[in-house]
């Protein structure tokens, strides 16, 4: 086990470091000047050749990345060419605000899935409800999460106008950590919240009704059946033991939840590190860029590394070596 | 003669991939849902090879008023059944020309996506050995991209363009269906009459294609056509972020242009087609999908 452990987070750190070389590499590779946006503000050119010695883009190629790589290590991302400030400093409050939608924003989408999966799984075969729900949950997993949001925004902000469609608080309102504790904030957060369980529940519905469809036909469940308990508690034991393919797939799901709702946090403006990553591509700042899809790939990365550790436990069928 | 008439000789024959294909694609029809999935995308492929002679206007034209005023935003009429944009373009031509990019972009990436999965998941599944711990992980590295992040720095830093978005989805949907494949492979390489076959002395590449393939179909079948629907969804993704390919018209593009010009409320004959269209394309190809994954889960027949 220990070395199984030890294996896998060797493996990990290889991964990463594969993952920031071909970044490395993408962002370096590409004829773009960083510099060319300061340029038109009247930049001289010994400035210049100062602004690019202090990002770390002058000498050869190799050294660059030597120097990349060794800052990454003491995480240090470098400073924003735009904000002039630390990546860090830009980055972390919207890895926060990320979060805040990404991570009830899953869990609710789950839960409700496995509840409404495991009433369709268990419905008769063939029958209307089994068949309802599962086109009803393959029509709404094929809607863009774009469109689910633009439709949200629609409906209502413009239309109703019960809630608030654009960024996270009205101005002027309380700053810091204390804005998260108002009733302005749970406003705006709940119309990009109900786009991402939108988004989420088809898939954990589907996956949750595939695991108690294979496992009502099981032995226990018959032996659960013939000591004469409710069909409710029959169909617990089913969802139980179908729990497991969905527990381990929310890991990885958080890391490409946090990814994927990129348009999400467009539609609303929510400043996320989603679509923070998108205003830095067009804005060419690249450090921030970097950064932010480097944390992106370490989330899913450990994402992994997390659901492979908590499936043996979850499961004692699962052998390690 | 010849004649192989023993049991054995049948054995080794195998399959006809082409055989198995067929026999995939009638199964289909069984399953209510994928055919359903199977009439809207029949209904799409005609629409998008008839945009350019069914589409009444350019779909960059701007159309003008009697008046000789820019048409903005007008209503759906006689002229303009789906009104125009805020500039002034026909928004039924644009919607019908959106067809072509989307169906475009699905295929040739599914395509490219499904033999570059086949080959790798194959090869590291048949072969085993170092070849599949290397190819493994590529793979690993591979899968910890995150997809969109991934796309959008990538489609910006090589430039907007239909190929680019096409290259990009491609190098990022092969590596889930490599995966899938090699242990569909695995499991059929265990199987008593590919070792029979073996013993007999067939090559690999007569088992591979007679044997493996055949009987992994549906699995390769189910990826194609989940990876149209990927790469379907993450082009509309990246044309609405302004990703898109400038000089064609696409429906997340129509999208972010009513988003961006903030006519989303007032504009619906804007909006709810592309979006609509959007949702039919990917609801049918998932329909479709799900009965592949009905039919190559045994656990989740019927009993």
């Amino acid at each position: 086990m220990r070395a199984y452990i030890l294996r896998r987070l060797a493996q990990s750190v290889l991964v990463i470091w594969a993952v920031t070389t071909i970044m490395f590499f993408m962002f370096r590779v590409m004829p773009a000047d960083p510099t060319a946006i300061l340029l038109e503000r009247g930049l001289s050119d010994e400035a210049r050749n100062a602004l690019l010695e202090q990002w770390g883009l002058t000498g050869s190629l190799w050294d660059q990345y030597v120097a990349y790589l060794g800052n990454l290590l003491v995480g240090d991302f470098g400073s924003s060419f735009l904000y002039r400030k630390p990546v860090w400093e830009v980055l972390t409050p919207l890895i926060i605000n990320t979060l805040w939608i990404a991570v009830p924003g899953l869990l609710l989408g789950a839960a409700l899935g496995a509840a409404i999966g495991t009433a369709v799984g268990w419905a008769r075969r063939g029958g209307k409800l089994e068949r309802t729900g599962i086109f009803l949950a393959t029509v709404i997993r094929g809607v863009p999460n774009f469109v689910i949001g633009i439709a949200l925004l629609t409906v209502f902000s413009s239309t109703l106008g019960w809630f608030p469609g654009f960024g996270m608080g009205d101005p002027g309102q309380n700053v810091g950590f204390a804005r998260y504790f108002t009733l302005d904030f749970l406003h705006h957060l709940a119309l990009p919240l109900i786009a991402v369980i939108i988004y989420f529940m088809p898939e954990n519905l589907l996956l949750m009704r595939s695991g108690v469809v294979e496992n009502r036909t099981e032995d226990y469940i018959e032996l659960v059946r013939a000591k004469g308990v409710s069909q409710g508690r029959v169909a617990w034991h089913a969802a139980r033991n179908s729990m497991l393919p969905l527990i381990t797939w929310l890991f990885p799901a958080l890391a490409e939840t946090i990814a994927g709702i990129v348009v999400i946090e467009i539609v609303f403006s929510w400043p996320g590190v989603g679509r923070e990553l998108v205003l830095a591509v067009t804005r060419q700042d690249y450090p921030v860029a970097q950064a932010a899809f480097f944390l992106l790939a370490v989330m899913i990365v450990l994402a992994n590394l997390a659901a492979d550790l908590v499936y043996g436990k979850l499961d004692p069928r699962v052998v390690y070596k | 003669m010849n004649q192989p008439s023993s049991p054995d000789a049948a054995a080794i024959r195998g399959r006809s991939l082409l055989g198995a294909m067929g026999q995939s694609l009638r199964l289909l029809t069984t399953d209510s849902f994928a055919v359903v999935g199977l009439a809207v995308l029949l209904l799409f492929v005609v629409i998008a090879i008839s945009a350019p002679w069914i589409a009444p206007y350019e779909p960059f034209k701007a159309m003008m008023t009697e008046s000789g005023r820019l048409n903005r935003l007008a209503p759906p009429s006689s002229a303009h059944l789906l009104g125009t944009t805020s500039f002034g373009n026909d928004v039924l031509s644009q919607f019908l020309h959106g067809f072509r990019v989307a169906l475009l972009v699905g295929l040739v990436a599914a395509v490219a996506v499904g033999l570059i999965s086949t080959i790798f998941g194959v090869v590291s599944g048949y072969f085993g050995g170092y070849v599949d711990d290397v190819l493994m992980r590529i793979t690993d590295v591979a899968l910890s991209i995150p997809t969109l992040p991934f796309s959008i720095v990538a489609v910006a830093l090589l430039g907007p363009s239909v190929e680019n978005i096409i290259l990009v989805i491609t190098i990022l949907f092969w590596r889930n269906g490599a995966r899938i494949i090699r242990s569909a492979v695995l499991t059929e390489r265990e199987r008593v009459y590919v070792k029979w076959a073996r013993a007999a002395g067939a090559s690999h590449l007569h088992i591979i294609m007679r044997h493996i393939l055949p009987n992994i179909v549906r699995v390769i079948f189910l990826w194609v056509t989940m990876s149209v629907a990927f790469a379907v969804l993450t082009e509309a993704s990246l044309s609405f972020l302004g990703l898109g390919d400038p000089t064609v018209i696409s429906w997340g593009q129509m999208l972010n242009t009513a988003f961006s010009s903030g006519n989303l409320r007032t504009a619906w004959w804007w909006v709810i087609p592309p979006s609509l269209a959007l949702v039919l394309l990917v609801s049918s190809l998932y329909l479709i999908g799900r009965a592949y994954e009905e039919q190559t889960n045994p656990r989740l027949r019927r009993r």
